[in-house]
């Protein structure tokens, strides 16, 4: 099996990052932490057979990046996770789990397999601008499940001459994250971003995020919403609310790209901000990514759950800027107390709800 | 299923795995030795630990102990096979009891973790590995861990008062009581103290807890050359200062820190000595100042800080060197070999040219820093590990450094244990008689020798 051995080897199998996975912490057994990872990988390259544990191992990564955080050596886990992943796939290995978020994905265009519109959120697409330079990438989650979430980006970003691509398909993000080839929709996308003349994309998803970051190309800038939200502050009107809220950092916003601050910054606009117990760099991680919530959702909700021991006492909401974040921690039992960040912002600038 | 796996099955459910990828996460620690275990078993209580015990003595099969597996001389691989007992999961803090100074755990704890439970008290478990954000303390116990503290605080020996272990017949003792001393018999706790698993499974460890110091202030001493760094650290010594931490950094290990983070305040134009002084803020005050009066003569810089932010990043930052060269050099990977010897004090300075020596004439690159103020030296190797002849390179200058240690009076290790890596060692330092001892007493409490066969020259 093709593995990047030269990254493999830096790893000193210290340990450092068995003292943070937030799977180990559910798990316990050494083949769910990152060092356990490295080590069945350093197997397949020897000639392991993929068996079921070997799959399993990799595939409960939620590739949250803590471990490269914390790694003395340098190493980046989840690059290494995600190559393995592609290797085995690329060989026909792979769960049922797996076949079937792909085939979803390739079938439909979206992560649930949706065969309605994706912008039935918004009711008068007739002013739609056919040419921009911004583009709001709602992605699947906000066009289909947080459809409110949807609409007030949309209104929040309309005012600055923002649109929104006419057929928008899934970033690519959970194939590429479990091993399988985004390309078409990758296409597609860029076709429709160059057909609309975009020269900043802005999405309100971390997973969107990160993929239209790194698998999309170099010369469309890609911003995220508490970016945009941070640089335009004093345009928005914002009133502040009676509130106090803790903020989630998502995995794929804080560690992967170093937003930590631009969220907070809008938060302290509207309310009162008081930390989680772990945060920014140490933030634990939702359990909803890396393909973990559909291929392991008992291990992603126990993870999920240890994430709100960290909510602290006192906030009336969890705010966050991932709405893979925001389902994962709703239904482990925060309910209607997690929203977006651009939810509550819009109540702050008066809205409609 | 094979009806050894049927029986663990009874008893541990889920909690035991033989699947391949499981076998081999657990067929080594940090170290480079090596063996497959047939079976992992993750215990829940110390009763499951003396069922598995006396059941593998009954059918001769070979028990591996091991904490998180953070250990850099094999004392964790299982190497003839058979269960590794995963005591990581025993992790319970049973009892902080301060009216007698102690606290209760398993010892699947963490060390830092233990030491944010008794912060709130006032009080503190000494013994601080590098590796103590993700070590257990019974691994530390079995290894007799220590750090950049033991110069003032001791070892985790030290701090034993009271084991509860399971022989290997599945018998469970406990080894002390909670009174801080005692003169009864023989020392059976410390015996267990690096005995690394060949003698019992430790279930329970009451510990002595040190308070709080008030006050740490932070000596940055920055010198020519090793010789006189050492002759520094031992004026400082010899006027009546003991140090809470006393640490050489290499001029090597100065640059990697710094090209790791420029923002860490070391001087990387010589070799380093960090004194750490603890105690009272009026006493640390006039400890950092002579110190400081001391080293002025020799030094080529000197710096007081006493920031805890600075601290904390100086000590964060000597902590996690030890793997970081790969950030600097990807191709580059530290291999743990030949990293923990130790000297008398004294020797430290002819210890460092040895090793500086035997590193050029290999040319494989070392960076050597360590707790000066024990002797005990850590020596970085790092190597290219897809290199067959840059790992022969490594294999004699480990060896060479190990040769140096014991003709200079010294140990093969001061804190990181034996394990198999450095077995063959053990012969020559400790003598045949004595390791006659050592193998007397293994064979009266282990007869079947079924506890971490193939460590310690046993």
């Amino acid at each position: 099996m093709k593995l990047d051995l030269r990254s493999i080897n830096r790893c000193v199998r210290c340990g450092t990052c068995r003292s943070v996975c937030p799977v180990f912490e559910e798990s316990g057994w050494e083949s769910a932490n990152t060092r356990g990872r490295i080590l069945v990988m350093k197997g397949l390259a020897s000639g392991f057979e993929a068996d079921k544990e070997v799959q399993e191992s990799l595939n409960t990564c939620t590739t949250c990046g803590i471990c490269t955080e914390k790694c003395p050596a340098g190493v980046n886990p989840p690059q290494l996770v995600e190559e393995a992943r592609r290797e085995l796939v690329a060989s026909g290995i792979m769960t049922a789990e797996q076949s079937d978020l792909s085939m979803r994905i390739y079938g439909s265009g979206n992560t649930f397999g949706e065969l309605t519109s994706r912008l039935a959120w918004l009711s008068d697409r007739s002013w739609l601008k056919a040419k921009s330079d911004y583009v709001y990438f709602v992605g699947c989650m906000n066009s289909y499940r947080y459809t409110e979430t949807a609409k007030n980006s949309f209104a929040l970003l309309s005012k600055f001459g923002v649109t929104v691509l006419p057929d928008e398909q899934c970033c690519g993000s959970p194939l590429l994250r479990t091993g399988f080839s985004a390309a078409r929709l990758v296409d597609a996308n860029v076709r429709q971003m160059k057909q609309i003349g975009a020269k900043t994309i802005i999405t309100g998803c971390a997973g969107c995020y990160t993929t239209l970051k790194k698998n999309y190309p170099a010369e469309i800038r890609i911003q995220s919403i508490p970016e945009f939200l941070a640089d335009h502050i004093s345009e928005l009107n914002i009133k502040s609310l009676p509130l106090k809220v803790t903020y989630h950092d998502p995995c794929h916003l804080g560690r992967h790209n170093k937003i930590y601050e631009q969220p907070r910054r809008v938060i302290e606009a509207v309310c009162e901000l008081r930390e989680m117990k772990a945060n920014r760099e140490n933030a634990r991680c939702c359990g909803g990514g890396g393909g973990v919530r559909s291929g392991y959702p008992d291990l992603s909700q126990q993870m999920a759950k240890r994430r709100l021991l960290d909510v602290p006492e006192g906030v009336d909401y969890i705010v966050t800027s991932c709405p893979l974040c925001v389902r994962n921690l709703r239904d482990a039992g925060a309910g209607e107390k997690v929203i977006d960040l651009v939810d509550l912002v819009a109540r702050a600038t008066g809205l409609p709800k | 299923m094979s009806k050894t796996m049927e029986a663990l099955r009874e008893i541990f459910g889920c909690r035991v795995s033989a699947s391949l990828a499981e076998r081999y996460c657990y067929a080594s620690d940090a170290s480079q030795v090596q063996g497959m275990p047939d079976y992992v078993v993750r215990p829940e209580n110390t009763q499951e630990v003396s069922w598995l015990l006396r059941f593998c003595s009954e059918h001769q099969i070979p028990v591996t102990p091991r904490g998180a597996g953070t250990g850099l001389a094999g004392g964790a691989s299982p190497v003839r096979g058979g269960v590794v007992l995963d005591m990581s999961g025993m992790c319970k803090i049973v009892e902080i009891d301060i009216g007698n100074l102690q606290v209760i755990v398993q010892p699947g704890v963490v060390a830092d973790k233990l030491n944010l439970a008794l912060r709130p008290h006032g009080f503190f478990f000494p013994p601080d590995p590098g590796s103590s954000a993700m070590c257990t303390i019974g691994g530390m116990i079995s290894n007799n861990s220590s750090g950049m503290r033991s110069v003032k605080y001791g070892t985790t020996k030290n701090y034993l008062l009271d084991l509860e272990v399971v022989l290997a017949d599945g018998r469970i003792i406990r080894t002390g009581s909670k009174v801080l001393k005692s003169s009864a018999g023989y020392d059976l706790t410390r015996l267990f103290a690096g005995a690394e698993g060949t003698l019992g499974v430790i279930t329970e460890a009451g510990l002595k807890m040190a308070p709080l110091p008030r006050s740490r202030k932070l000596v940055l001493t920055c010198f020519q050359d090793a010789e006189t760094a050492g002759r520094a650290v031992i004026s400082v010594f010899s006027a009546g200062i003991t140090p809470s931490a006393c640490e050489i950094l290499d001029r090597l290990t100065c640059r990697v820190l710094k090209s790791c983070d420029p923002n860490v305040a070391v001087p990387d134009d010589g070799d380093v000595i960090l004194f750490e002084v603890d105690g009272q803020e009026s006493s640390t005050e006039e400890e950092a100042l002579q110190i400081a009066e001391i080293c002025r003569q020799q030094a080529l810089s000197v710096r007081v800080a006493d920031s805890k932010k600075e601290m904390d990043e100086i000590w964060a930052a000597r902590k996690l060197v030890g793997a970081a060269i790969s950030r600097l050099d990807p191709s580059k990977t530290r291999i743990y070999m030949g990293e923990d010897v130790g000297v008398p004090i004294s020797r430290i300075p002819s210890l460092i040219k040895k090793v500086q020596q035997i590193s050029a004439k290999l040319d494989i690159p070392a960076m050597k820093f360590g707790h000066i103020g024990d002797g005990n030296l850590h020596v970085a190797l790092f190597i290219d590990v897809m290199d067959d002849v840059q790992w022969q390179k490594l294999r004699l200058a480990a060896d060479r450094i190990h040769r140096a240690a014991l003709e200079m009076g010294g140990t093969v290790s001061s804190e990181h244990g034996i394990g198999q890596a450095r077995a063959e060692y053990l012969p020559e330092q400790m003598g045949e008689e004595t390791l006659q001892v050592m193998r007397s007493i293994k064979r009266a409490i282990d007869p079947a020798n079924i506890l971490n066969p193939g460590k310690l020259a046993l």
